[in-house]
């Protein structure tokens, strides 16, 4: 790249015209904005359903059974899970949705007993306003995902309806597991009696096993248990359970992977467009820096630089634009009480802003190779 | 041809000879075989060709052209129009290659250098002045000016140093800020000769310089030439179609059909420095 010294003069060819500029600058901040929402999704989809190797989490669920309405199991076989080698804790869960259809505002409830609520069980996750102690004492109380909170306005101490469902906000969470960002964890006989007011009745068993190795025989072992109980159950790793429930989502959003790269060929079209009107402009200008000694080396490279920075400076305001809106917004994508939650880290910035510059560079090179080869004695006769 | 050699080819101290180092002595001859070249001719053109084909056409606009041209002078190059003038000063210039012959620029063959030693090599050894100016519309008249410096390792002081004294000698030290668009033709000129003579070249060329300003501004333009060729002693080759602007000039010469033909000396030149 050029040196420092000649940056004022790329930069008043940028300025030069404007409108164009600003055009174009807002033509690849929208494409970059629209880049990494696809990337956000994407993201939250590989955190909530690729499995790593510390998984340690299996989901119980009814036999054949792919809806958490219609997944229903005798809480009493909690004590016959637990008993089971390799487990190591088990919580019985009713989940009921504030909304059943699928959208970027379902909170999901998890109904889990309250003298089992421990914070051993979420391995990750802290309290970050108000306390365990709070929610055990009121039977109405929930402790909320920090994304619920966030998205919603809600506080400790507020109450709020939800779905039909009125609870008292104990606690807010924050964890790293994606699927406690989006839930509000009430009582279990809370949620029993809100719901189809059926007692002794639960949606599914939340395992965690001592040994990330033993997932797979644990979950054999559990079902092996129920085989010839009136509810036989099918046992998943949790991220398998995720990537099942919410498969159909997960086509469009692997589709939607297409419609980022296809806006990265929109930036490149656009700073290509913007860069080759540019040159034609100034051909004239080109052959006197010439003149006056510029190698055509020189001059490619500024107008390589001039490229780059109008694909860089778009690229920085949608990829800011659009992680401001991810944080902000705190979406998830809801699915059968699971979530996808759209994330927008620093990878996703660095990514954005990384393949701006590249798309800016390779937009600028043929251009850039056109005005360098032009004989400069012609140049004055053309223009 | 190293980089040093396209910047300075006079080569000032001369080393002590030894008589029994016959390697030497062909090192010392050969040194003052260049030097001494050096002062007889500085432009040495021979046989100097230069063609345009497009489809089935040839156009020959400098046809076997032979033409020296001393360190210092003031040459006035006149001529009908399509002669060939402008293309003999951008040949000389190093913004065009000869088709065949050869021009000798001190001890450089500028036709044979590549396209990126070239521009090297201008920008050391040539100014350009264009009858339409040439600014850079999107820079002031300072950083027109400034331009050819950022090519060279100086802190931007010594830039500013240098600008400073161009416009100064120019006589528009009160425009810096100015756009191109903001200037008069004549004071466009004015920062087009700062932008040329910044880098100290040896060589000026000046394609009619004059041509689009009026007779007052034209004479100011001039004798600023004149005063750069005879104060700062700088070669100067300007293509002219006024006979009253080769008053200025030391050596007249008349291109016809690609072909010279010297008209007369003056003596508007300084003394001693042309034939
Ligand atoms: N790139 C080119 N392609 C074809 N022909 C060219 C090209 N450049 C110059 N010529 C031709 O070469 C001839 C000499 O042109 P040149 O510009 O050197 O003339 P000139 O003496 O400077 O004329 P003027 O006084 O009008 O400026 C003209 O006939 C011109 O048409
Ligand atoms: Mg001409």
């Amino acid at each position: 790249m050029p040196g420092l010294k000649f940056l004022p003069l790329v930069l008043k060819y940028l300025v030069r015209h404007r409108g164009r500029s600003l055009l174009s600058l807002g033509g690849v901040a929208t494409a970059m904005f629209l880049f990494c929402s696809v990337q956000a999704m994407q993201q939250g989809v590989r955190e909530a359903t690729v499995r790593n190797a510390n998984d340690t989490k299996l989901v119980v669920y009814r036999q054949d059974r792919y809806c958490p309405f219609t997944s229903n199991l005798p809480q009493n076989y909690e004590a016959r899970i637990a008993k089971i080698p390799g487990v190591k804790s088990v919580v019985p869960v009713k989940v009921a949705v504030s909304n059943c259809r699928t959208g970027l505002d379902v909170v999901t409830f998890r109904g889990i007993p309250s003298d089992s609520f421990d914070l051993g069980s979420f391995s990750h996750a802290q309290i970050t306003d108000g306390s365990v102690e709070s929610w055990k004492r009121r039977s109405d109380a929930a402790l909320l995902g920090e994304r619920v909170a966030a998205r919603r306005g809600l506080k400790v101490g507020d109450r709020a309806e939800i779905g039909g469902i009125t609870i008292y906000v104990a606690g807010i969470m924050r964890s790293p597991e994606p699927q406690d960002q989006n839930v509000g964890y009430t009582h279990l006989d809370f949620i029993q009696r809100a719901g189809d007011n059926r007692a002794g009745i639960v949606t599914q068993f939340n395992v965690t096993v001592t040994d990330p190795g033993q997932l797979e025989a644990t979950a054999k072992a559990i079902d092996d248990e129920f085989r010839t109980a009136q509810e036989p159950t099918t046992t998943w790793s949790e991220k398998n359970f995720v990537a099942r429930a919410t498969s159909d989502i997960l086509e469009i959003i692997t589709f939607a992977r297409w419609l980022g790269w296809g806006c990265v060929v929109g930036v490149f079209a656009l700073v290509f467009n913007a860069i080759v009107l540019s040159v034609q402009d100034r051909i004239k200008d080109h052959a006197i820096m010439q003149t006056l000694g510029y190698t055509n080396g020189l001059v490619a490279r500024l107008i390589i630089a001039e490229s780059m920075m109008i694909s860089l400076a778009g690229g920085f305001l949608g990829v800011l634009a659009g992680v401001g809106v991810m944080s902000w917004g705190s979406f998830s994508l809801s699915v059968e009480g699971l979530s996808i939650n759209i994330h927008a880290g620093w990878a996703t910035v660095l990514f954005g802003l990384f393949l701006s510059a590249v798309t800016g560079i390779l937009a600028g090179l043929v251009p850039a190779w056109q005005a360098s080869r032009r004989e400069i004695a012609a140049c004055f006769r053309a223009v | 041809m190293t980089d040093e050699a396209l910047v300075t080819n006079r080569n000032s101290d001369t080393p002590s000879t030894d008589r029994t180092d016959v390697f030497l002595a062909i090192t010392v001859t050969a040194l003052c075989a260049n030097l001494w070249r050096f002062f007889m001719a500085y432009i040495e053109c021979r046989n100097l060709t230069r063609t345009y084909t497009k489809a089935s056409t040839t156009i020959t606009p400098l046809d076997g052209l032979d033409l020296d041209i001393e360190e210092g002078s003031f040459v006035a190059l006149m001529g009908p129009s399509g002669s060939g003038k402008t293309t003999l000063l951008n040949l000389i210039a190093g913004i065009d290659s000869p088709t065949s012959g050869s021009l000798m620029m001190g001890a450089v063959d500028v036709g044979k250098l590549s396209r990126s030693k070239l521009a090297l090599w201008r920008s050391v050894n040539i100014g350009y002045i264009f009858q339409l100016y040439n600014l850079v519309p999107v820079l002031t008249a300072y950083e027109n000016v400034e331009l050819p410096l950022l090519l060279r390792n100086l802190s931007a002081k010594d830039r500013h140093k240098k600008v400073a004294a161009a416009l100064e000698l120019v006589g528009i030290d009160d425009r810096h800020d100015h756009f191109p668009r903001q200037l008069s033709g004549g004071q466009e000129q004015r920062v087009a000769i700062a932008r040329a003579i910044v880098t100290d070249p040896k060589i000026i060329v000046a394609d009619e310089p004059t041509g689009d300003l009026d007779r007052a501004s034209a004479a100011e333009i001039l004798s600023l030439l004149q005063q750069i060729n005879v104060e700062l002693g700088r070669t100067l080759i300007m293509v002219t179609h006024d006979p009253k602007t080769t008053k200025y000039a030391g050596r007249i010469l008349h291109l016809d059909k690609g072909r010279l033909l010297e008209l007369e000396s003056s003596t508007a030149s300084a003394p001693g420095i042309h034939p």
